[in-house]
């Protein structure tokens, strides 16, 4: 589960590096990875096994999307030759075929020169000003490692309640960070300064408190929308285009927001104030 | 914003769990529930002991990993006496800093301090719990100069 992990997170930056046809590739790839995480987690719940979300550094940082490819090829391989001894033989022979046929892709897949990494800070055709440069910067760094820890979080509240309802709700608000982290992380590669979110602490996924921890999430959206609305004033001299896709972001929270709220109902079986 | 700052953002030095640690220790903002956790190796220079490799991880803000990113890159390899250097330096440099950054730095420095006294009452005392600190810096949010 760490290398599918790792190699999950390894194929959605190759994405976000890429700027062709193959960008829709990886990130599709990155979404079944995704899913092998998440069957892989089920089945140690299943037999009972302590695990946790730590994975080690994964290294992205290339001039040519061959080299990462490359990588990524390599840690495939290595997830295939571990399902060898995964006790579960038809999960291992599904997860198996998917991989055999990525491996099969990726080593066909055109080549691409990166510049994720140049740390120019700058949007292809848009000036921005230094102080909203800044601005932004800090918030797409803030806001990519949050999305990653709300997806962990989720998922691991998911993967641990059979409540159909709380799982309904869960799902969408992955389905939510994932579009959100795709977008922020697209920004951060243009912007040239993609990096992987850090590691998540397991004392943040493994709550112990569900309506403290959704109390504090609406909060959070609360001051999400904030940091939104004035990112999206910076930004909106210099890119109506940018201030319109945060004041998008912006209206996106309120999503989460009742979500929650509906979550906490369903918990306390109080409307939240 | 200059580049050397970027880069701690980008790939934060020391970070995540480090397996076989001899000691940990947390700095702790009590105000938010923010937190920064180091684990530390230990080794012996001629009966004194150093740092042989420290990694953090945070519950926290990107000014808390960049904090931890610096100083974990500037307490690896030293004695103990230069850790607690090292911290008491920081701590007087945080009259300097704005608030919120301060809470961050103070965080990590304790977090350190607390991996060494952790590490020092284990000698005498193998099941030593984790040593936690706590700030005296409040983390005000930062208002963004847009």
């Amino acid at each position: 589960m760490i290398k599918t992990h790792e190699a999950w997170l390894e194929m959605l930056m190759a994405g976000f590096m890429s700027k062709t046809k193959n960008k829709q590739v990886l990130f599709d790839f990155s979404d079944i990875l995704f899913r092998h995480f998440t069957w892989l987690e089920n089945e140690l719940i299943e037999l009972g096994e302590s695990y946790s979300y730590d994975r080690d550094a994964v290294p992205i940082r290339v001039e040519r999307l061959s080299d990462l490819l490359q990588a990524i090829i390599v840690r495939l391989n290595e997830i295939d030759l571990q399902l060898l001894s995964s006790p579960d033989k038809e999960l291992a022979g599904r997860i198996a075929s998917d991989i055999h046929y990525m491996v099969d892709v990726l080593s066909h897949m055109n080549d691409e020169m990166i510049s994720a990494f140049n740390m120019e800070r700058k949007f292809p055709g848009m000036a921005l000003t230094q102080e909203a440069t800044d601005a932004l910067t800090l918030f797409l760094f803030e806001e990519t490692y949050k999305e990653y820890e709300l997806i962990l979080i989720y998922n691991y509240l998911k993967a641990h309640s059979n409540d159909a309802y709380m799982n309904r709700i869960f799902q969408i608000l992955i389905d939510e960070s994932f579009f959100h982290l795709k977008r922020f992380g697209e920004m951060g590669a243009q912007m040239g300064i993609l990096a992987v979110p850090r590691i998540v602490m397991k004392e943040l996924y493994q709550v112990d408190d569900v309506v403290a921890f959704l109390k504090d999430g609406i909060n959070e959206e609360l001051a999400a929308k904030e940091e939104c609305k004035k990112l999206s004033e910076a930004v909106g001299k210099d890119s109506p285009e940018l201030a319109k896709f945060f004041d998008f972001i912006n209206h996106q929270e309120n999503y989460h927001i009742a979500l929650m709220k509906d979550a906490l109902k369903h918990f306390t079986g109080k409307d939240y104030e | 914003m200059d580049a050397q700052l970027i880069e701690h953002m980008m790939n934060p030095k020391n970070y995540g769990p480090l397996e076989g640690a001899d000691a940990q220790g947390i700095g702790k903002n009590p105000d938010n529930g923010e937190k920064v956790a180091v684990a530390i190796k230990v080794g012996k220079d001629e009966d004194e002991p150093y740092v042989d490799d420290i990694r953090f991880q945070a519950i926290g803000c990107t000014t808390t990993v960049v904090a931890g990113s610096m100083l974990t890159e500037e307490a690896k390899g030293l004695h103990f006496k230069g850790v607690y250097d090292l911290v008491d330096a920081t701590m007087h440099f945080l009259d300097k800093l704005p608030p919120e950054d301060a809470a961050c730095s103070e965080m990590v420095a304790l977090a350190i301090k607390a991996a060494v006294d952790t590490y020092k009452k284990r000698q005498n005392e193998s099941d030593y719990p984790v040593i936690t600190y706590k700030v005296v810096y409040s983390c005000v949010p930062k208002e963004e100069k847009v």
